[in-house]
Parts: structure tokens; C-alpha cells; sequence
């Protein structure tokens, strides 16, 4: 690159600095969002390509590259090992991560819009227990009782299992903490406690009545992790999660409205019943699918939308996409981490995210007490 | 014109609206007073859609409430609620923008100059970029008028006027805003708008306001001009206070009157 074409770039980039700097003064942080958004596209890429690449096995990713590519040496530069590991154990993984961590994040946003409070969180309320609930309620049954929805949906019935154990519970949380329009924080992560614990009696219930085989399944489902990532599970859960975060956006104007409650967003124009209904179903099946696929993975749908609110702000048009792609992000690494770690060995992510998001939301409790109506 | 015909409104269980009529034309500020608890709230959240009418019904320019949809009903009519707590750290700017929800231009100039002079017209305009939730709640309530008049940013569109409905628009603010905020009310009626205000204040009342409806238990009690309206018998019957309507206070106790201010 000549001299004076990347001093003209870099003044460019201090002049857009400037800029974003400026309007964040005025209240304004709608470009800044939108650069955030464009660096988490690079950084989403990157943590994507370098999980392909790491892990307890060497298989060059360059290497790979050329055999898809086609080059002349190819049988030569990729075994079949390499090729088995990469192509169907790293990339699924590595896709389905992606897919699980944007729907926890995205379920995390919509949940705590709707909610009004940066508290509600699928896994905190008692979703994702309803969700299992769900899936194991299908596990334990399985063919008996549920023989022809299995007949009917095939390997969707898992998560859709899940999804209408979700659904469930997320409407009865809503009925139980909104009352005339306004939602009671301490009612609302009550109940979730009381569902949860309730949801989970059942779930113990159907262990306990599980045979062999069947508590196998449950306890590794249960775990909370991306191991046993492979295209058939994608195939499962990717429609399901995709058609629910392309819902999302289209709810971004009605979720910034209904944080001044729900009243007032009627007043601005937002058909609310109608929204809250939309909002509802597709937290529930973005939920029920990622459960079902990577059992309970906790604290990604609070951490990222709450990091990222306090960089961009919670204007949902760039708050559901920035946290799509940070959700996905941060859940690769935490599954690079589960399984580097104690390499050959692998933690499960679900320990993982918790040691990371835990104290992080400890600390989020610490800090914002008196904003958040606790 | 907002027509309210024989609208009773049922909330809970209870019947807390009687059957009341009220019309408020465009070019008025009507406000509608009373003691606590005698529905005026509860009427102005029948007026804006809110709440659904039991019996009767609530019309604007003609057209009945039931017929329109939340947006079509957003571009009629603002409505500024007693107060409003955000948990997200809106800054002031974004909390006035989302006024524009239904009306925004494709214009992004024109909506940034709408939502500037909103902020500008509630003596706001340093603002823009503090956050929401560390205001004052007088200042609160002033960025919420603020999103008011970004949404209903012109009191005639398409020829017709559009309404501002508040709801103690000046109760948590201090004289001088008081006086500024009910001035702006008064300009967007001078300007063909229509203004339905629930007021505590009767000194800025009778200042204010074109028409008074004054409530007791659900029902009008008296209806008219502020002159009419206020006399030693409506307070006695309305409030249940007796007192003298323009006298004097005994020497030597200071009083203020809003009447009085030169702004």
C-alpha cells in the first residue's frame, strides 16, 4: 500500500473516531453500534476459524483448504483422519456453537425486554428447565407414549419437545409476574425459582422411573455441552433457531418502545399484544431448540446483552444482532477453553460459562442495584 | 374534536366510571380536575385506547377509537403518562427518539430536528447526552413530554388536529417549568391542536385552561369555563373543603400565585 493512501485511511479512522466520540456526547450512539457490530463480524469470524483449527488433534486448516479447494496434491495433503476431523467433528461443533450461543443471547435480550429488567434470563426464570422438561419427558417416554410424534417429526422431536416445554413455561411466567401491563421484578424471579424447582421435580420424577439406556441419554444430554455436535443435530435445531432469531429483529422497534412499559408503547403506535406474543413463542423455540441440542448452558443470554449494553446501549436494532454474534462468539471460546483445558479430556461447557458468568452476574447485581428496580 | 358519549369504564370488578360525555374541541386546552381517586386518570386512559370502554364510546375527528389501529391512533394523538421508569440506560436522546416509532420520516435530518427542538421546547436542550435514569424526576418527566411532542410533533397534520393528552403534566415540576410546560400546552392549542390535561393545580388551571370538567366519583360535576366552573360551591361539593374562590389570604401570611410570574 503506497505511503499516502494508508496516511489517508488513518486519518479517515481518526476522523470516524472523532466523530463517534462527539455524537456519544450528544446521546447518540447509533454509529458506534454499527461499528461494534462490524468489529463482532471480524471477531466472530476469527474465533470460528481458530476453533476449527485448535483442538487435541493436529489438522492444519491450510491443508483443508486446499483439498476443498480441489488443488492437484489433494489426496496427498489431507488423511481421511484429518479430513473426519475437521469436516465432522470441529465444524459442526464449531457451527452449532455459533447457533446455540446467538439464541441463548438473543432469548437473553427479548426475555429482558419484554420483561423490562436486565435480570430475566431463560436459564434464571425457569425456561430452560421447562424446556428439559420437555426433552426429557420425550427421552424417558420416548416411543411408548410419544411413538407417532416421532413418526411425525423425525429428529425435530427433541426440540420440539422442548419448545413446547418452554412455551409453556414461559406463559405461565408471564401470567403469573405481569399483571395489567406492569411486571413485578421480585414475582417474576420468584416464580422462576418456583417453576424451575417444579419443572425440575418432574424432570427428577421421569429419572427416576428411566431405565438404563434411558438414563444414559438424560445424563449426557443433561451435562450441558457441544460434544456430541455433528449434522444431524444441526439439522435438528439450525431451522428452528434461524426462523426465531430472523423474528427478532422485526421485534426490535416494539421492544425499545415497551421499556417505557406497555402502555406507553400503545400509545407510540405498537400493536403490544400481538408483539409480546410473537416475542414470547420465539424465545420459547429458540430456548427449546438450543436445550435440546446442548442441554442447559447458563449465564450466555445475561452476560452478552448486559456487556454489550453498557458499550452500544439498549437500542434492540443493534443490541439483537451485536449479541447474536457476541452469544456465538464467546461460546466457541468457552468451548475451545472446555476442551483445551484438560486436553485430551473435556470439560463440559455448561461448568465453564458458569465459572465465567456467575461472578459476572454477581458482579452486574453489585453494580446496578439501584437501577434495577431490586 | 374528541367526543366521549356515555363512557362507563369497569376496572377490576368496579364500576369507576358512571356514564360521563365530554367533548374537547381542537384550539382548547380542557382540563380535567378533581380529588383523588375520582377517575379522571382512568378517563384519560379510556380517551387514549388504553382502557376499553365498557358501554359508550370515545371518539377522535369522528372516528371511533374501536376502529383504529395502535399506529393510526399514534399519529392522532400523544400521551404523557404520570411517570415512567426505564431499567435500561437510555440516554436522554434515544428515550425522546423512540417518539418517532410510528411517525419517523425517511428524512434522518429531519427527525434529529424534531426530537432537538422537543428537547429544546421542555428546557432541555443541554441534555441529549445524559442518561435517562440519572435524572431528576421533574427532569424525567420533562424528557417523557419531550418523546410527547416528537411524536405529535405538529398539532395540524393532513388537516386535521392532533391531540396531547396528559396526565399531570407539571406535577413533579418545579413553578418556573411548570409555567413553561403549561405555556407550550396553550401554544399547541393556539396552533389548531386540542390538549386534554388532568390537573391538580386550580391556580394554573384557571390559568391555562379554555374549559375545566370538574369530577367527583366517576361522575362530571360541573363543566365550563374556569370562571363557572370555580365558585365556593363546586369546591365544597367536589372537595369536600369549604373555602372562598378570589379572596385575600389573611394579612402577613405570604402567598405565590402562578398568575403573577413574568417569564
Amino acid at each position: 500500500m503506497p505511503r499516502s493512501e494508508a496516511l489517508d485511511r488513518g486519518m479517515r479512522l481518526t476522523a470516524l473516531a472523532a466523530d463517534i466520540r462527539a455524537e456519544w456526547q450528544s446521546g447518540n450512539r447509533a454509529r458506534l453500534a454499527r461499528v461494534v457490530i462490524v468489529l463482532l463480524v471480524v471477531f466472530a469470524a476469527a474465533t470460528f476459524v481458530s476453533s476449527i483449527m485448535t483442538g487435541a488433534a493436529d489438522a492444519s486448516l491450510s491443508n483443508v483448504v486446499r483439498w476443498l479447494v480441489g488443488a492437484n496434491d489433494a489426496d496427498q495433503v489431507l488423511s481421511v483422519r484429518d479430513r473426519i476431523i475437521i469436516l465432522d467433528i470441529r465444524l459442526p461443533r464449531a457451527v452449532l456453537g455459533m447457533l446455540v450461543g446467538a439464541s441463548l443471547a438473543v432469548s437473553g435480550v427479548v426475555m429482558q425486554g419484554l420483561f423490562r429488567n436486565p435480570l430475566a434470563d431463560p436459564g434464571l426464570v425457569g425456561v430452560s428447565s421447562g424446556a428439559s422438561l420437555g426433552a426429557v419427558l420425550l427421552i424417558v417416554l420416548g416411543s411408548a407414549v410419544f411413538g407417532p410424534l416421532f413418526a411425525l417429526f423425525g429428529f425435530y422431536a427433541l426440540p420440539i419437545a422442548a419448545f413446547v416445554g418452554g412455551l409453556v413455561t414461559t406463559l405461565l411466567l408471564y401470567r403469573i409476574a405481569t399483571r395489567g401491563g406492569q411486571t413485578s421484578v421480585a414475582t417474576l424471579l420468584l416464580a422462576g425459582i418456583a417453576l424451575g424447582a417444579l419443572t425440575g421435580a418432574f424432570t427428577g420424577v421421569l429419572i427416576f422411573m428411566a431405565d438404563d439406556k434411558q438414563l444414559r441419554d438424560v445424563t449426557f444430554w443433561g451435562l450441558g455441552s457441544l460434544a456430541g455436535a455433528n449434522w444431524t443435530k444441526i439439522a435438528a435445531a439450525a431451522p428452528i433457531i434461524l426462523l426465531s432469531l430472523a423474528v427478532t429483529p422485526f421485534l426490535a422497534r416494539g421492544l425499545n418502545a415497551i421499556t417505557l412499559g406497555e402502555a406507553a408503547a400503545f400509545h407510540m403506535g405498537i400493536p403490544v399484544q400481538r408483539m409480546k406474543n410473537i416475542a414470547i413463542v420465539s424465545v420459547a423455540a429458540a430456548t427449546g431448540a438450543s436445550v435440546a441440542v446442548s442441554g442447559g448452558i447458563g449465564f450466555v443470554g445475561i452476560v452478552v446483552p448486559h456487556l454489550l449494553r453498557l458499550v452500544i446501549g439498549p437500542d434492540h436494532r443493534y443490541l439483537v444482532p451485536a449479541s447474536a454474534l457476541l452469544g456465538g462468539t464467546l461460546l466457541i471460546l468457552a468451548d475451545m477453553i472446555a476442551r483445551t483445558i484438560a486436553s485430551p479430556a473435556e470439560l463440559p461447557i455448561g461448568i465453564v460459562t458458569a465459572f465465567i458468568g456467575a461472578p459476572f452476574f454477581l458482579w452486574i447485581l453489585l453494580r446496578g442495584r439501584t437501577t434495577m428496580g431490586l | 374534536m374528541i367526543t366521549v358519549s356515555n363512557l362507563s369504564v369497569r376496572l377490576g370488578g368496579r364500576q369507576v366510571i358512571h356514564g360521563i360525555s365530554l367533548e374537547a374541541a381542537p384550539g382548547a386546552l380542557t382540563a380535567i380536575v378533581g380529588p383523588n381517586g375520582c377517575g379522571k386518570t382512568t378517563t384519560l386512559k379510556a380517551i387514549s385506547g388504553e382502557l376499553p370502554p365498557e358501554s359508550g364510546s370515545v371518539s377522535i375527528n369522528g372516528r371511533n377509537l374501536k376502529g383504529l389501529k395502535p399506529w393510526e391512533l399514534a399519529l392522532k394523538r400523544g400521551v404523557l403518562p404520570q411517570s415512567t421508569v426505564i431499567s435500561f440506560p437510555f440516554t436522554v436522546r434515544e428515550v425522546v427518539r423512540l417518539g418517532l416509532t410510528a411517525g419517523a420520516t425517511a428524512d434522518a435530518k429531519a427527525n434529529d430536528r424534531i426530537a432537538a427542538d422537543a428537547l429544546e421546547a421542555v428546557d432541555l436542550g443541554g441534555f441529549a447526552g445524559r442518561f435517562y435514569q440519572e435524572l431528576s424526576g421533574g427532569e424525567q418527566q420533562r424528557v417523557q413530554l419531550a418523546r410527547v411532542l416528537c411524536q405529535i410533533s405538529n398539532p395540524v397534520a393532513d388537516g386535521e388536529p392532533r391531540y396531547l393528552l396528559l396526565d399531570e403534566p407539571v406535577s413533579s415540576l418545579d413553578i418556573r417549568h411548570q409555567l413553561t410546560i403549561m405555556q407550550l400546552a396553550r401554544r399547541f392549542c393556539e396552533q389548531g391542536g386540542g390538549v386534554i390535561a388532568v390537573m391538580h393545580d386550580l391556580n394554573l388551571t384557571a390559568m391555562f385552561a379554555d374549559r375545566m370538567i370538574m369530577m367527583k366519583a366517576g361522575m362530571i360535576r360541573a363543566s365550563g369555563a374556569p370562571s363557572d366552573v370555580l365558585t365556593d360551591e363546586t369546591m365544597e361539593a367536589v372537595f369536600g373543603c369549604r373555602m372562598q374562590v378570589s379572596a385575600m389570604p389573611a394579612a402577613g401570611v405570604p402567598f405565590v400565585l402562578p398568575q403573577t410570574a413574568t417569564l
